[in-house]
This record gives structure tokens, C-alpha cells and sequence, in this order.
């Protein structure tokens, strides 16, 4: 199996990449260490599916995601994978929300991934989905503890396979 | 990183920087529209005061007295995107 | 489009469609970093869940 080679790196959307560096100085980072691809190992009806997205949906009632906080919130929520939209709701400052407004699934699609299981093209959803804010200022701590709490945190519901959706 | 920007900023004392970044922050990337929220908050938290309303200064002293500065800063953040809230001219795609 | 990864409202097919093509791509990817570009067009979206949320809003009359 052939894997990324760092003579392939490309950014896809350069002038997008060079705005935001430019509006938020040194968040955008560059990373050249690919992980081997890793495959199903089980059929997709057969397969337990997790979701995993930085649109900042988070169960009503639970702690709001930090917005405000000028370095960001390192902290991620679990979503209940029965949950209905209207036990959702979104914490999050920097992405046009207009749409999930009147429908999650533009952003988080849980509806559409619980109809794809009742129709047994997916095994089973994960008991639970999870969800952050992508505003964090401190990449080193994204990666250092955001990114294994929550990769931890995702292992322990045995998924076979993860879905991963920014916002 | 960012975070290593804002502190070498910090070292520094490159001020311009860093308010910079707080307008980028206020404003959604965008440094104009920051310095007007950040004008928009303190409009509206003056209003509010015009009419030397009675206010809880107990509340505020404990609280200056009792809480952390980090604590502190951390709610000023929060003031500034609730008295912009208050002011019905919200800019930002999502929510709080 | 941004805030919109999956669609536009009410247009269930094109969510479909898109969680589809993921799950797909779980199988067919033939290397980590491999990127899919999907044949679709925000414009169109846009418009086709104008047209659905339209006829959803005469059946609710």
C-alpha cells in the first residue's frame, strides 16, 4: 500500500490558508507526518461507526463550550448518538450557523447516520458521537491534550471506523 | 503556533500585536470590525449606567476582592460579548 | 461550504449522499492523505433545497 510521500503535500486552497494565517497569526500549521492509512477491517454492516466534529454541538443543558476565551477551549462533549436535534444545540462563534439552525444535519448529520443504521448500511452507531470548537489558538495543546483526550475517548466505544467533520 | 506568537509578543511588549489580536478575535478575523465591537461594548455598558441606576457594588468588590485575576480577565471577555449581544448588532456567524 | 459540510436544510438525499461518499471513501482510499473532490456544487444545493423546503411548505399548508 502505497502512502503519503511528502513531495505530495499540497494545500488545496492557498489563498484561503495564507487569510487566515494572515487574520490569526501562526494557527495555521503545517503537518508532514502522515498516519498509514488504516482500513475497515469489518464490512460496513457489519461495523460500528463513530462521528467526530468540531461544530460545537453539545447536549442542551451541558457545559457551553467556551466561545469567549481568547485562546481557545480544549475541552470536547459527548452527543448521545440517539439524540434527536432538538436535544442538541451549538456553541460556536466562528462558522456561519444559519443553516443548522434549521436543520443540524447541514453540520451534524446524526439524523441521516441513524436512518443509514436502521437501514443496515451501517452496523451500529457508536454510543456516543463528539464534538468540539475548532477555535484553539494553541496548537501544542490541541494536539497534546484535546486531541489524545478525546482519541482516548473515542477508542473506549470500540468504533470500527470514525467519520471526522470540521465545521 | 499562535500561543508562541502572543507570548514572544508579550516579551517583547509589542502592545500593537496583541491588541491586534484581540480585535482580530472580537472582530472574526477581521481588525475593523473588532475595534467597532469593542467600542460597541462599552457603548452600550455606559448606557446602561446613564441613569445611575442602582447597582449591586457589594457583588463587584467581593468579587475584584475574592477571584483571581486569570478568573477575571476571563469574565471580561464574557462582558465584552454580552454588553455586544445586548446591543442587538450582532456580527458573529454562530453563538455563545 | 463552511457551516454547511453537509448540505443544505431539509435536503436529505445530498446529506445522504455526502455521509455516503465518507463511508465509501473508508474502503477505496488507497493512501492516507488522499483527498476526493465530489462532483457537487454549493450553487446547486443551494437551489435544490430552495425547491425542496418550498414544496415541504405547501404539503405543510
Amino acid at each position: 500500500m502505497e502512502n503519503f510521500k511528502e513531495t505530495d503535500l499540497k494545500q488545496l486552497r492557498p489563498g484561503l490558508w495564507a487569510t487566515v494565517n494572515e487574520r490569526y497569526p501562526g494557527s495555521m500549521i503545517t503537518k508532514t507526518d502522515f498516519v498509514p492509512l488504516a482500513r475497515l477491517k469489518k464490512p460496513l454492516p457489519e461495523s460500528r461507526i463513530a462521528f467526530i466534529s468540531t461544530a460545537g454541538v453539545q447536549p442542551k443543558n451541558s457545559l457551553p463550550f467556551d466561545t469567549v476565551h481568547p485562546v481557545g477551549d480544549y475541552t470536547f462533549r459527548r452527543v448521545p448518538s440517539r439524540s434527536k436535534p432538538e436535544d442538541l444545540e451549538i456553541h460556536q462563534l466562528k462558522y456561519p450557523t444559519v443553516g443548522a439552525k434549521r436543520d443540524l444535519n447541514v453540520i451534524f448529520p446524526i439524523e441521516r447516520l441513524q436512518e443509514l443504521t436502521e437501514e443496515k448500511i451501517i452496523g451500529e452507531l457508536a454510543p456516543n458521537f463528539f464534538s468540539f470548537i475548532g477555535y484553539n489558538m494553541d496548537a501544542l495543546k490541541l494536539e497534546q491534550t484535546l486531541a489524545e483526550d478525546l482519541a482516548d475517548a473515542v477508542e473506549a466505544e470500540k468504533p470500527d471506523g470514525a467519520l471526522l467533520a470540521p465545521a | 503556533m499562535s500561543l508562541n506568537y502572543l507570548n514572544e509578543a508579550v516579551e517583547s511588549g509589542d502592545t500593537e500585536q496583541l491588541i491586534r489580536y484581540v480585535r482580530l478575535h472580537f472582530g472574526d478575523g477581521n481588525e475593523k470590525n473588532g475595534r467597532k465591537e469593542i467600542d460597541k461594548a462599552w457603548i452600550e455598558a455606559l448606557k446602561l449606567l446613564l441613569d445611575v441606576p442602582a447597582t449591586d457594588r457589594e457583588f463587584i468588590l467581593k468579587t475584584l476582592g475574592e477571584k483571581d485575576a486569570a478568573t477575571l480577565a476571563h469574565l471580561f471577555f464574557h462582558l465584552h460579548f454580552y454588553f455586544v449581544g445586548r446591543s442587538g448588532e450582532w456580527i458573529h456567524d454562530g453563538e455563545l | 461550504m463552511m457551516g454547511h459540510h453537509f448540505g443544505v436544510p431539509r435536503h436529505k438525499e445530498l446529506q445522504r449522499r455526502i455521509i455516503l461518499e465518507m463511508l465509501d471513501f473508508l474502503t477505496t482510499a488507497t493512501r492516507s492523505g488522499e483527498v476526493k473532490m465530489l462532483p457537487l456544487k454549493w450553487a446547486n444545493a443551494r437551489q435544490e433545497g430552495k425547491e425542496i423546503e418550498r414544496r415541504l411548505e405547501l404539503k405543510e399548508v
